[in-house]
């Protein structure tokens, strides 16, 4: 009640009549009463009333705030989010090695980046995670959506129809080996088709589609609650030209790592992005490093980079709050994202269950 | 989308025009200020701010479409989703030939045949449908004048002998491609930007520019400062106006390249590596161990320009005594 006039979220010009009548606090304003305040400061009583509603609005978020009711900062003991950690799902990613250098896999309410060359599975990666993310719950999945957002023109359907698939078949043969009720009932929903339509795609063309699309993302996934991630194929590529004032490209993505956060926490959905990368030339020699700069590094809690080693691809925990620093090497085979397969030898020694994933592969996705 | 001006983002007239004194007439402009700015400039409540700001996000947001959705309408039309290049181990390996609706790069060392695969393409592209074609006009930009009208026409009548038996078949295969001779980065893109209206008028099926590399090569000299930032955003912008070129129309979009030498200083750089396929001196045979210290071919134009293609197809000369073991993930071809 003591709170300063100036700080409450009036228009600038009110702010200016009001401090220029004398009014310092927001006690008075409410003491005053919409007939008074109009005669003082000369406004319609219309206006008055409105910015009195705006005034108590925010007076009793401050009371409810100070008692310690829920608002925007939520404050909690560290219990409190041990215990929520431990029963958050993760989003698989198919290969056991990666979600073992994750932790778990792919964690919600975190922003994981993922930087890497062209052509090294980034796509792959963000297609296999829109899928996995809708594996229902008693197969050990969040039982999501997905909404992707391509800037880069890079989403191939047709792609996502074969990854959907084979998910759809793992899921299946595990119900066959281990048949338990809800499993038939789950695998009655999760078909190509429904995975399909489970998944929301924006195309934005340049870095004021993405702008929009990110503001209007709140709205979005209120009248989509089930949506658990949000990805964006290529945060890089429409900050990348046409800008001359480095200036304003850290600020927008400043601003944009910030929404994504608040997003992210807000509809506990995780949130991936893939950056590229770009060389840095250095004195003696250049290297590749992520691109838009040192402090967009900032803005990821968990980064993951992909790269080569002669024909094998890698990926690398750059930055990690939980877990070390590790490098693992993974495949692209045509049902997605999957581990290395071992030497054909230790093939022969595996489990009970038929895991269609330690089959031997020959082909190799080529196409990017 | 991004200078839809505000007024039609149904923004009031008298709000339009007081943001027009402080310069905000687009909607990119309203979108880079913060919530403050905002509130400074329109003189609104924070909420009221909140609230023009989806007004003005929702004017200029794309339009959201499910998976299942974008593939009916892929299954809808099946056909026209690639261009087939009658190379079946080619179109084998690409699952279905050129496809329509992105970026294509062929590069390779000179004289492999890349205008004579882009001349072919050509001819593919004007036959009919039922044949494997677009049935539509080619735009051809050359930025090296290699473009042989004579052996555009040697091409297609001995390729397709039963399909183009008269001369007059020949002459209207001809009249539907568009030569556009352009020799400097600049007018490059311009043609590129004024592209849209072309395709439209002309029916236009296939875009080919051959070559990107040569011509910004010749005009950036990436020592020089300054030069390498200018370099990317010209091929940045391109790009950006290609992709969106190939995705509003759906039709194939194919570039060359040309070969670099990188320099390397010892095993230090290994991990600067784009992609293996890109090292081409990967397949020239372990066995000479000595030769990989001095450097290695990779296409030209740099990374930035790798991630902007969709999918790059690398021509080499195949030298069979020493490359047996790789010949299964290469395709050999012939230009006869």
């Amino acid at each position: 009640m003591q709170r300063e006039v100036g700080t409450l979220p009036l228009a600038p010009a009110l702010r200016a009549r009001l401090a220029a009548a004398g009014f310092q606090t927001a006690q008075e304003l409410l003491d005053t009463g919409p007939c008074g305040l109009s005669k003082e400061i000369g406004i319609s009583r219309e206006e008055a009333l409105e910015a009195l509603q705006v005034v108590r609005q925010e007076c009793h978020g401050d009371t409810a705030r100070a008692a310690g009711g829920s608002g925007a900062t939520r404050k909690c003991t560290a219990l409190e989010l041990l215990e929520e950690e431990q029963t958050q799902g993760f989003i698989i990613t198919f290969c056991s090695a990666l979600d073992n250098i994750l932790g778990g896999g792919v964690q919600l309410t975190k922003i994981t980046e993922i930087c890497g060359a062209p052509g090294v599975g980034k796509t792959q990666l963000c297609m296999q995670l829109a899928v996995d993310v809708q594996i229902p719950e008693c197969f050990g999945g969040v039982a999501g959506e997905a909404v992707f957002i391509d800037t880069e023109g890079s989403f191939m359907v047709d792609r996502v129809v074969d990854i959907a698939a084979a998910c759809v078949q793992h899921c299946h043969l595990i119900a066959e080996a281990q048949p338990e009720e809800d499993h038939g009932k789950a695998l009655e929903t999760f078909s190509v088709e429904n995975i399909l339509s489970h998944i929301y795609c924006f195309r934005c063309r340049d870095y004021t589609e993405l702008l929009a699309q990110v503001y209007l993302l709140p709205e979005f996934l209120a009248e989509h609650s089930k949506v658990r991630l949000v990805v964006i194929d290529g945060i890089a590529f429409p900050f990348r030209h046409d800008f001359e004032d480095l200036a304003l490209r850290t600020r927008l993505l400043n601003g944009l790592a910030q929404q994504l956060i608040i997003t992210a926490n807000e509809h506990r959905a995780a949130v991936v992005l893939t950056n590229q990368m770009t060389t840095r030339i250095g004195q003696s020699q250049s290297t590749l490093v992520p691109a838009l700069g040192e402090s967009w590094g900032h803005a990821a809690t968990v980064r993951l980079i992909f790269h080569w080693d002669n024909t094998q691809r890698l990926a690398t925990l750059y930055k990690s709050p939980s877990q070390k620093e590790s490098t693992i090497a993974y495949e692209i085979t045509p049902h997605g994202f999957r581990d290395v397969q071992p030497p054909a030898g230790t093939a022969s020694t595996e489990g009970t269950e038929p895991n269609p994933r330690k089959r031997p592969r020959t082909e190799e996705e080529k196409q990017q | 989308m991004a200078a839809k001006k505000l007024r039609r983002a149904q923004l009031s007239q008298e709000m339009c025009e007081r943001l027009s004194r402080y310069q905000i007439t687009t909607c990119q402009d309203f979108l880079c200020l913060s919530l403050l700015e905002l509130m400074k400039v329109t003189g609104q409540s924070y909420h009221e701010v909140q609230k023009l700001l989806c007004k003005v996000s929702r004017a200029c947001a794309p339009k959201m479409q499910t998976a299942y959705e974008m593939k009916l309408r892929k299954s809808v039309n099946p056909s026209s989703a690639f261009l087939s290049t009658t190379l079946h181990s080619l179109d084998r390996v690409l699952h279905g030939g050129v496809p329509c609706g992105s970026l294509t790069e062929i590069t390779s060392p000179p004289g492999c045949g890349k205008t004579q695969f882009c001349i072919m393409l050509s001819v593919l592209a004007t036959l009919p449908v039922s044949m494997g074609g677009l049935d539509g006009a080619v735009i051809y930009i050359d930025t090296e004048s290699a473009f042989s009208a004579e052996r555009l026409i040697e091409i297609a009548a001995n390729r397709f002998p039963a399909y183009y038996d008269s001369d007059e078949k020949l002459l209207c295969m001809t009249r539907s491609i568009h030569l556009y001779r352009e020799l400097t980065c600049c007018s490059v893109l311009k043609r590129i930007m004024s592209l849209e209206e072309d395709i439209i008028l002309k029916k236009v099926k296939l875009v080919i520019i051959d070559s990107v590399a040569s011509v910004v090569r010749k005009e950036f000299d990436t020592k020089l400062q300054g030069n390498l930032a200018e370099r990317s955003n010209f091929l940045n912008r391109g790009a950006s106006v290609l992709k969106y070129l190939a995705e509003e129309f759906t039709i194939p979009v194919i570039l060359t390249n040309q070969i670099t030498t990188a320099l390397s200083s010892g095993p230090g750089l290994r991990a600067d590596l784009v992609s293996p396929a890109d090292d081409l001196s990967l397949s020239e045979g372990s066995s000479v161990s000595g030769k990989r210290d001095s450097g290695y071919v990779t296409a030209a134009l740099g990374n930035t320009w790798s991630h902007s293609v969709n999918t790059r197809l690398i021509l080499q000369y195949h030298d069979l005594p020493t490359r047996q073991k790789r010949t299964s993930r290469y395709v050999q071809w012939h230009v006869t």
